[in-house]
């Protein structure tokens, strides 16, 4: 299958994951450009590691949720973001009652609150241009969460509402927005929580299967394109069938 | 190129009409049939243009009713309640906004014209 894409330049925050670095060289592929974001130099190392064949071809930006004032950064490399694939998203996995609550402040400033601000000033830049495209990766528990993942689910549906407000309000600017929300993906934190369950895990999926980082990379590729831009303003559950059913 | 002029050519391109259909007087909504997310678009051509900080709430007025409301319940004469809090308008075309509040959007391209001088 052809893709096109009307754009060219592909902000991926929370750039270090697995996700993100299996993301770029397939949108590399496609003649796009990725700009991955790192918080730190750790971060920033993996991203240059992973990407060492590349060179040239993607470039990295400094963000970080904690500190808002800085997203301007983002824009430092290319003015233009075209498509914005957001996987950033904190840790935090506690009882709702059990939270420190500093903590969970802290933890709903950056994963709503700056998350927010983010998508305010990359929509703005898009409507200068009137195209962009904009892919929320959320997540399964925000519909359906685990005991621990109050926070966690809670954070993911305000950001789901702040996408899907996005896509509703700028469609006509040519700005559209989807929330993507996988089950269980072998990836990072996903991968040794698997590792852990696999049996109990395999039996709530009617699918039989896990889904992979090349998996989850293809179908954010596809939603990207031209082709994927019918989808607006929705939600899309892609976990093998887990939450159709009891 | 006035500021007047510089506004009328930003608002023609985005609201799709002739500039010279366009005057200091034309309401934004009521006449230039602006919606919202046209004055989004409207602030950023600005920003870019004026170099200036545009604050989408203090340009379209959107806390009219609001300041005029806090004066009311605190005592206090909402004109000058408006010039306080939106410093570029004067206190004539505030007390002429009063005048109209119940037709509508009191908006006019003046207004803006009036802010990016105020800023510049």
């Amino acid at each position: 299958m052809n893709l096109n894409f009307a754009g060219k330049n592909v902000l991926i925050t929370g750039g270090s994951c697995g996700i993100a670095l299996a993301l770029a060289p397939l949108l590399i592929s496609e003649d796009l450009f990725p700009i991955l974001t790192f918080r730190n130099s750790k971060g920033e190392k993996k991203i240059k590691e992973s990407l060492s064949g590349w060179k040239g071809r993607y470039d990295t930006t400094f963000l970080d949720f904690g500190l808002p004032g800085k997203m301007g950064e983002i824009f430092s490399k290319r003015t233009d973001i075209n498509y914005m694939v957001d996987l950033a998203q904190g840790d935090y996995e506690t009882l709702v009652a059990s939270a420190n609550p500093d903590t969970l402040s802290q933890y709903m400033a950056e994963n709503i609150a700056a998350r927010a601000q983010l998508v305010r000033l990359v929509s703005r830049s898009m409507v200068r241009k009137r195209f962009g495209r904009m892919i929320f990766v959320s997540s399964v528990a925000a519909g359906m969460p685990g005991k621990g993942q109050g926070l966690y689910a809670s954070s993911k549906l305000a950001a789901e509402g702040i996408y899907r407000n996005v896509g509703l309000e700028l469609a006509a600017r040519g700005i559209t927005t989807i929330s993507l929300r996988p089950g269980y993906v072998a990836s990072g934190r996903g991968d040794k929580f698997i590792e852990k369950n696999r049996p109990a895990l395999l039996k709530k999926i009617p699918g039989g299967c896990f889904i992979s980082e090349a998996t989850l990379a293809k179908t954010l590729v596809f939603f990207l394109s031209d082709t994927g831009i019918a989808f607006n303003g929705v939600n899309l559950t892609m976990d093998g069938g887990m939450s159709c059913g009891k | 190129m006035s500021t007047f002029e510089k506004v009328r050519e930003i608002l023609a391109e985005i609201l799709d009409f002739d500039k010279e259909e366009i005057f200091p007087d034309s309401y934004l909504m009521r006449e230039l049939t602006a919606e919202s997310i046209d004055l989004l678009e409207v602030a950023l051509e600005l920003s870019l243009k004026f170099e200036i900080e545009v604050q989408d709430d203090d340009i379209f007025l959107r806390k009219l009713r609001s300041i005029i409301l806090d004066a009311g319940e605190n005592g206090l004469n909402p004109v000058l309640a408006i010039v306080e809090k939106l410093p570029h308008l004067k206190q004539e075309r505030v007390e002429e906004m009063l005048d109209e509040l119940n037709e509508g959007p009191v908006l006019k391209v003046r207004d803006i014209v009036s802010y990016v001088e105020y800023l510049c």
